[in-house]
C-alpha cells in the first residue's frame, strides 16, 4: 500500500455552487426571453437579439457553469491544490459581468462601448481561471490525457472570449478589420470545439466514468480527441490566415474541409468512447442527470449529418443546445449536488446526525422535465434554423415557436431542481434522513 | 459480512471487528452503500486503545474525502474502549466495483 499522492483540494465550494446557480439562472432568464421573442430563432442569426440570447446562453450559462466547475474539477483530475484558491471571487463575479455588459451590448445593436467594456472583462476573467487551471497542473503534472485535455479546453475558453472580442472589434473598426481580419469561424471553433467539446470529452471520461462505475475508459481516444480538436482549430487558424495575407485561392475552403474533418472525427470518437464506457459500466441504470449527460451524445451525430447536408448554422444549434446544451444541464445537477452537500455537510459544518444521500437533495419528478424541454428545445430549435436555411420560413415559426416552450419548461425545471439542491443542503434537517444500513 | 478487510489486533482494547461494525456506519453519499460494503476498506489495525483505519476512496481527489474521513474517525472514536483513531489513505491497490461485497450490490439494487 501507498500513501496518497498528495493533498487535494479546490476553491471553497460555495464559490462553484454559486456559480452554478448563477448558469441556472441565466438559462431560465434567457428562455423566457426567447420565449417572448421566439421570432429571434426563426429569422437572420446574426441580428442582435439573436447574437445577444446565443451569449447569454455561451457565455452567462455554459462558460459560468464550466468555470465554475473548473474551480474543484482540476484538483479532482489532477488530484492536487488548486492553485490561487481564492481567485474564483474576483473571476466569476468578472465573468457574470462581463458576460451582461457583452448581452447588453449585442442586443441593443452591437453598441461599442459595452461590448468593449465586456469582452475585456470576460477576457481577462477567463484568462485568470485558465491561468489557474495552467497553474495547478505545472505543480502537479497531468498523468492522463483527461486531465491534459481539461487544461487545454480551460486555455481554449480564454482564447474564444479573446478571439471574440477582436472579433466585436473587428466589426467595430475598419482598422482592426484589416490588421486582423474578421473571423468568426476562428472564434466559434476555439468556442463550441476546443473549450466545449474537448472540455466535455476530457471531464465526461472521468465523471462518466466515476457516476457509472465504470473503469477503464480508453486512454487513446481521449488523446485522439484531444489532437483532432488542435487540428481542427489549426486548420480554422491557417483558413483565416489564408483569408487575411490573400493565400491561394481555395486555400481558406481546403483548410475548412480540414477543419470539419476532424470534428466530425472527433465527435465520433467521443460518442464511440461514451458507448464503450456505456458497455463498462457495472451501475444498470443511470441516474437521470447522469442519463441525460449520455443523451447530449445523440445530437453529435445529428449535427455532423446537418454539416453533411450543408446546413451549418443547424448544427452549430444541433451542437450547441443539443449536445454541449444536455451535457451541461446532466453534469450541473450532479456536481451542484455534490458541492452543495460537501459545504453544508463536510467537515466542520457543524452538522451532526446522518447526512442525507445525494440523491435526497434532488426532486426526482424534476428530472424528465429537464430533459424532455431541453432535448425537445434542442430538437426543435435546431428543425427551425434548418427550416429557415432551406427558405420554409411557414414551418420556422411554429418550430421557433415549440422550441422556446420547450426550453422554458426545462430550463425553469432545471432552475428550480438547482434551487431544490442548494436549499435543502444548506437547511440543516431539511432533506430527508436515510437510516444507516447495518450488516451483522 | 464478507470483506476484503484485514484485521489486525494487538493488546487491543476492543476487537478490530467491532471498529469495522462502527464503520458500515459511514454511507457514501453519492452511491448509497456504507465504506464497508463498498469495500473502501483494507485493514483497520487496533493497538491498545488506539485504532488506525487504512482506507481508499472510489477515485482519487474525490470531493468527499475531508468528510468520509472525519466521519470515520468519528465512528471509530465512537467504539468503547478506543480512545484514539487515524485515517490512513492509500491508493494502492487502487478501488474497483468488483470489491463491492454482495450486502453492497444488494444495497446497489444489483441483486
Amino acid at each position: 500500500m501507498t500513501h496518497p499522492p498528495g493533498a487535494s483540494g479546490g476553491a471553497h465550494p460555495l464559490v462553484p455552487v454559486s456559480a452554478l446557480l448563477g448558469g441556472a439562472l441565466a438559462l431560465a432568464f434567457g428562455a423566457a426571453w426567447l420565449l417572448a421573442d421566439p421570432g429571434a430563432l426563426a429569422g437572420y442569426l446574426g441580428s442582435p437579439r439573436a447574437v445577444a440570447l446565443t451569449h447569454l446562453f455561451t457565455l452567462l450559462h455554459v462558460t459560468l457553469v464550466y468555470a465554475g466547475t473548473l474551480q474543484q474539477l482540476p484538483a479532482v483530475l489532477l488530484v492536487a491544490d488548486l492553485a490561487w484558491k481564492r481567485l474564483g471571487y474576483v473571476a466569476l463575479p468578472l465573468l457574470v459581468a462581463g458576460g451582461a455588459l457583452l448581452v447588453h451590448g449585442f442586443a441593443s445593436g452591437f453598441r461599442a462601448v459595452p461590448l468593449a467594456l465586456g469582452g475585456a472583462a470576460a477576457t481577462a476573467a477567463l484568462a485568470l481561471v485558465a491561468a489557474q487551471t495552467v497553474r495547478t497542473a505545472v505543480a502537479r503534472p497531468p498523468r492522463d490525457p483527461a486531465s491534459r485535455g481539461l487544461v487545454a479546453a480551460a486555455c481554449y475558453l480564454a482564447l474564444t472570449m479573446a478571439l471574440g472580442t477582436l472579433l466585436a472589434g473587428a466589426r467595430g473598426s475598419p482598422a482592426v478589420a484589416r490588421a486582423l481580419g474578421y473571423a468568426p469561424e476562428l472564434h466559434q471553433t476555439a468556442g463550441l470545439v476546443g473549450a466545449f467539446l474537448l472540455g466535455i470529452a476530457a471531464a465526461g471520461h472521468k465523471l462518466l466514468a466515476m457516476f457509472a462505475l465504470a473503469k477503464g475508459g480508453s486512454a487513446w481516444r481521449v488523446t485522439a480527441v484531444t489532437w483532432l480538436v488542435h487540428g481542427s482549430f489549426a486548420a480554422t487558424l491557417a483558413g483565416a490566415a489564408s483569408w487575411l495575407l490573400g493565400g491561394p485561392t481555395g486555400a481558406e475552403r481546403s483548410a475548412g474541409t480540414v477543419a470539419t474533418l476532424c470534428v466530425c472525427a472527433a465527435g465520433a470518437l467521443q460518442v464511440v468512447e461514451v458507448a464503450a464506457l456505456l458497455r463498462r459500466r457495472l451501475r444498470r441504470r443511470l441516474e437521470a442527470p447522469v442519463a441525460r449527460y449520455v443523451l447530449a451524445h445523440a445530437f453529435l451525430p445529428l449535427a455532423g449529418l446537418l454539416l453533411a447536408a450543408g446546413l451549418r448554422q443547424a448544427a452549430v444549434v444541433a451542437a450547441l443546445l443539443g449536445f454541449v446544451g444536455l451535457a451541461v444541464s446532466g453534469m450541473l445537477v450532479k456536481i451542484l449536488s455534490f458541492l452543495a452537500w460537501t459545504t453544508a455537510f463536510g467537515g466542520g459544518a457543524g452538522r451532526s446526525g446522518p447526512a442525507p444521500l445525494l440523491r435526497d437533495l434532488t426532486r426526482p419528478w424534476l428530472e424528465p422535465a429537464i430533459t424532455a424541454g431541453l432535448g425537445l428545445g434542442a430538437l426543435a430549435a435546431t428543425a427551425a434554423v434548418a427550416a429557415q436555411a432551406a427558405s420554409s420560413p411557414a414551418a420556422a415559426a411554429p418550430l421557433a415557436t415549440l422550441a422556446a416552450a420547450s426550453l422554458f419548461v426545462g430550463a425553469g425545471a432545471q432552475l428550480w431542481q438547482a434551487a431544490t439542491v442548494a436549499w435543502r443542503s444548506l437547511r440543516a434537517g431539511a432533506a430527508p434522513r436515510r437510516e444507516v444500513v447495518t450488516t451483522k | 459480512m464478507t470483506t476484503i478487510a484485514e484485521l489486525i489486533e494487538r493488546d487491543a482494547a476492543a476487537p478490530a471487528a467491532e471498529v469495522l461494525e462502527a464503520l458500515t456506519a459511514v454511507v457514501d453519499p453519492e452511491l448509497g452503500v456504507d465504506v464497508v460494503n463498498l469495500g473502501l476498506v483494507y485493514a483497520v489495525t487496533v493497538e491498545g486503545s488506539a485504532a488506525r483505519v487504512s482506507m481508499t476512496l472510489t477515485t482519487p481527489g474525490c470531493p468527499l474525502q475531508a468528510t468520509i474521513e472525519d466521519q470515520v474517525r468519528a465512528r471509530v472514536a465512537s467504539v468503547p474502549g478506543i480512545e484514539g483513531a487515524s485515517v490512513e489513505l492509500v491508493w494502492d491497490p487502487p478501488w474497483t466495483p468488483l470489491a463491492i461485497t454482495e450486502e453492497g450490490k444488494r444495497q446497489l439494487g444489483w441483486l
